[in-house]
């Protein structure tokens, strides 16, 4: 126990291995939901097939469920994740998607973190007054505001005004390959300046909007245990260093007040990625929310490979997101030991 | 007779919480010459600790309010400055040592990390770099006396001295060696061992580790006014002995004016040259030390004294004084001691005394003050 690397990397480990009972765990409720909870699964899946089609659909879900699952599981493990509704395999969607959905998650994080801290900083130092309550309606609106709602107002309003597109990654199709599937980290691997700019204004409204739903959490965590924080004598100790105010309350306070919120940040990463599924489709942005919310039927043929297949990752998502917002804990907190 | 480094006049403080006003400290006058240590005593609750957070202006006002009155900071007044103006007070101006050393120090923060903190702010001040307070007088000559490292006690000079030292003085001021420098006052501050320290987090102190740290903290930047609020309370017994033996001797190193505040009268008989007594939120008493011990010039002093073990009486049985102390949003009418004062006539229930006036007899230079209707009696009646 303590805090070295080796006892840090001992910890990861540790965690990840726990990881895999909570994914197994996943993919059987996935599954169950879909293949056994599902009444009469077959029409729907295959509306335009032939009948042979439907018949070799019913005699596969006519066999025992652990039998089905088995069946199932071992061709997951072997690569195969079923098929889209194109007919074309899920996987390639899911590789090319995560990727930039991860694109998009991290510009609005970003943004989470740059406006939504301060400003929930801003709330603490100003407790009760006017700026205070500036902020709370500030994020208050964020918070209620539907995301659909809010994706269609920036894009019929905000965007024309600033001028930005709400559409795609790049204006035009790229010259370079697209290795990373992230758009702003493939331009700038090419090397390409004005394809850089294009991708980052692709980027900014699809990430804001996803950032100004989330940030409430970041705001109000920030504030409430800055508000936790500042009363203590560590802080009025810093002020009796002569230090500055904004010194005292972004160095000694809010340094502190971050170890609650880091763990409040790593839990939002299940809103973002709910987020993603609505503001993808809207921005048709390439990720892995665009892809659920084809997958779930939202325009027409729900697609059960597809969807478990989201389901999986955006799990693995929300446990990596918690496990890195646990490590940074670890890391802000020197009492923390690694264990 | 030099200006004084600290007067505080007619001082009020309250809280304001819902539509209770507590008065946390009503009508406090005193004042801190150059070089002395004035103590202050009184029971928990009576706003000690309000009274020395109010100096710096450190309370948070709402729900702290001043109410009325003055501090004087080296020929200012403090209640005067604009908020954003106070951070230029403190540190170099007045330095404050907290109740709680388990508390005061930033567990985020490594120790040197917040020590170097306070000998850069003092560092850029002397060279200019971070504007600097001037109060209305000019800057007092503790800030200008020679560093301390020049204290015989100190385990290791760093510079022999003479022509030697001047450079050495020099280089200070012009590119701060911050690593010695830090270690320089934690060595003062009698740690052993200070490089193994510097990377140390708080949490993996001792409660006597982290005070020293504190008071090493606030003396590195040598302010003109050093306040401690309790410094030793929440210590245990001999670790309490040991960081008060080192203030003591700090403060005849430093030769700083202090502000020490207490609810322990040994302690306070150990360190200050002038002693304040505290009841629910005035200043009661207030005069030289040894003054007010022999000849206590206030009921609640004397029963105070009374009720403190063998050493610092003469013989009797301890003494409590009966009654509790009034909650500071229901003050009694007249004498706010008039209750539990076996002195009380049907004067007090009615009329409050004036805040400290000299009490007659006492010696011009060195006044004893009281704010009792009968203090003359005080010191005579069983
Ligand atoms: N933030 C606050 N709000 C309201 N009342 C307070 C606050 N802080 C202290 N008080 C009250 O002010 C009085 C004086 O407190 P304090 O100055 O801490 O006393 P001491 O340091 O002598 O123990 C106490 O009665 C306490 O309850
Ligand atoms: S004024 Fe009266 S009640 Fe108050 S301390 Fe003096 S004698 Fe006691
Ligand atoms: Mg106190």
């Amino acid at each position: 126990m303590g805090r070295s690397l080796e006892d840090l990397a001992i910890f990861v480990g540790k965690r990840l291995l726990q990881l895999l009972p909570v994914l197994f765990g996943v993919i059987v409720l996935a599954f169950l939901i879909t293949h056994v909870a599902a009444i009469d699964p077959c029409p729907r899946w295959y509306p335009k097939a032939g009948h042979a089609t439907i018949m070799h659909c019913e005699a596969q879900f006519s066999r025992p469920v652990p039998v089905q699952f088995y069946d199932y599981f071992t061709q997951l493990l072997s690569g195969n994740w079923g098929t889209s509704q194109s007919g074309d395999p899920v996987l390639p969607h899911i590789l090319a998607g995560v990727p930039a959905t991860l694109e998009l998650v991290l510009a609005s994080l970003f943004l989470m973190i740059v406006i939504g801290i301060p400003l929930g900083v801003l709330g603490a130092a100003y407790a009760g007054r006017w700026a205070d309550h500036l902020v709370r309606i500030f994020y208050l609106s964020g918070w209620a505001t539907p995301t659909f709602v809010g994706a269609i107002l920036v894009v019929y309003y905000l965007a024309p005004t600033l001028g930005l597109p709400t559409s795609g990654v790049y204006s035009a199709a790229p010259p370079f390959p697209e290795r990373t599937h992230m758009s702003v980290v493939d331009a700038l691997l090419a090397g390409n300046l004005p394809y850089t700019v294009d991708a980052l204004k692709h980027l900014v409204l699809p990430a804001a909007v996803l950032a100004f739903i989330n940030m409430g959490i970041a705001t109000r965590m920030t504030r409430a245990s800055m508000l936790e924080v500042l009363p203590l004598d560590f802080v009025r100790a810093a002020r009796m260093k002569g230090l500055s105010n904004f010194v005292v309350l972004y160095k000694h306070a809010l340094r502190n007040a971050l170890i609650t919120t880091t763990t409040v940040l790593g839990v939002t990463a299940g809103g973002l990625l709910a987020g993603t599924v609505v503001i993808e489709e809207i921005f048709q942005w390439p990720g892995i929310g665009a892809y659920a919310y084809v997958s779930l039927g939202a325009t027409g043929v729900p697609n059960f490979d597809g969807a478990i297949a989201v389901v999986v990752v955006f799990a693995l998502g929300v446990v990596l997101a918690n496990l890195v917002a646990d490590i940074l804990y670890g890391i802000l907190d020197p009492r923390v030991e690694w264990r | 007779m030099t200006d004084p480094v600290l007067s505080v006049e007619r001082l009020s403080v309250d809280y304001r919480s819902g539509t209770e006003r507590v008065h946390a400290v009503t009508d406090v006058s005193f004042t801190i010459p150059p070089g002395r240590v004035v103590g202050i005593v009184g029971e928990t609750g009576c706003g000690k600790s309000t009274l020395a957070q109010a100096i710096p202006r450190l309370l948070p006002e709402p729900p702290a309010e001043i109410v009325s009155g003055h501090i004087v900071f080296r020929g200012t007044d403090l209640v005067a400055v604009p908020r954003r103006r106070l951070p230029l007070v403190r540190g170099t101006g007045i330095g404050m040592i907290f109740q709680e050393p388990l508390n005061s120090l930033n567990p985020a923060l490594r120790v040197y990390d917040q020590v170097a903190e306070a000998v850069q702010i003092r560092h850029w001040r002397d060279i200019g770099l971070l504007p600097t307070f001037r109060g209305g007088s000019k800057p007092f000559d503790y800030s200008r006396r020679p560093l301390p490292e020049t204290s015989a006690v100190l385990s290791r000079p760093i510079t022999p001295g003479g022509a030697v030292a001047e450079k050495a003085q020099r280089r200070l001021t012009d590119r701060l060696d911050a690593r010695e420098e830090v270690l320089r006052y934690l060595r003062l501050v009698r740690i052993q061992d200070p490089e193994t320290v510097l990377d140390r987090y708080p949490h993996e102190l001792s409660g006597g580790m982290r005070q020293r740290i504190m008071i090493a903290m606030a003396l590195s930047e040598r302010p003109s006014l050093l306040i401690a609020d309790e410094p030793t309370s929440a210590l245990d017994v001999t670790i309490q002995a040991q960081v008060l033996t080192l203030m003591k001797e700090l403060i005849d190193e430093v030769q700083a004016s202090i502000l020490f505040i207490s609810h322990d009268f040994g302690v306070i008989a150990e360190i200050a040259d002038d002693l304040g007594v505290m009841y629910a939120g005035r200043l009661v008493e207030f005069g030289p030390v040894a003054d007010v011990f022999r000849t206590p010039r206030h009921p609640y002093t004397r029963g105070l004294l009374r009720a403190v073990p063998e050493r610092y009486k003469s013989d009797g049985p301890l003494e409590v004084i009966p009654g509790s102390v009034p909650h500071l949003a229901r003050l009694p009418a007249g004498c706010s001691y008039h209750p539990r004062c076996p002195l009380a006539q049907d004067l007090c229930r009615v009329d409050p005394p004036p805040a400290l006036r000299t009490v007659k007899g006492s010696a011009e230079r060195a006044p004893h003050q009281s704010a009792c209707h009968f203090a003359e009696e005080v010191g005579t009646t069983p």
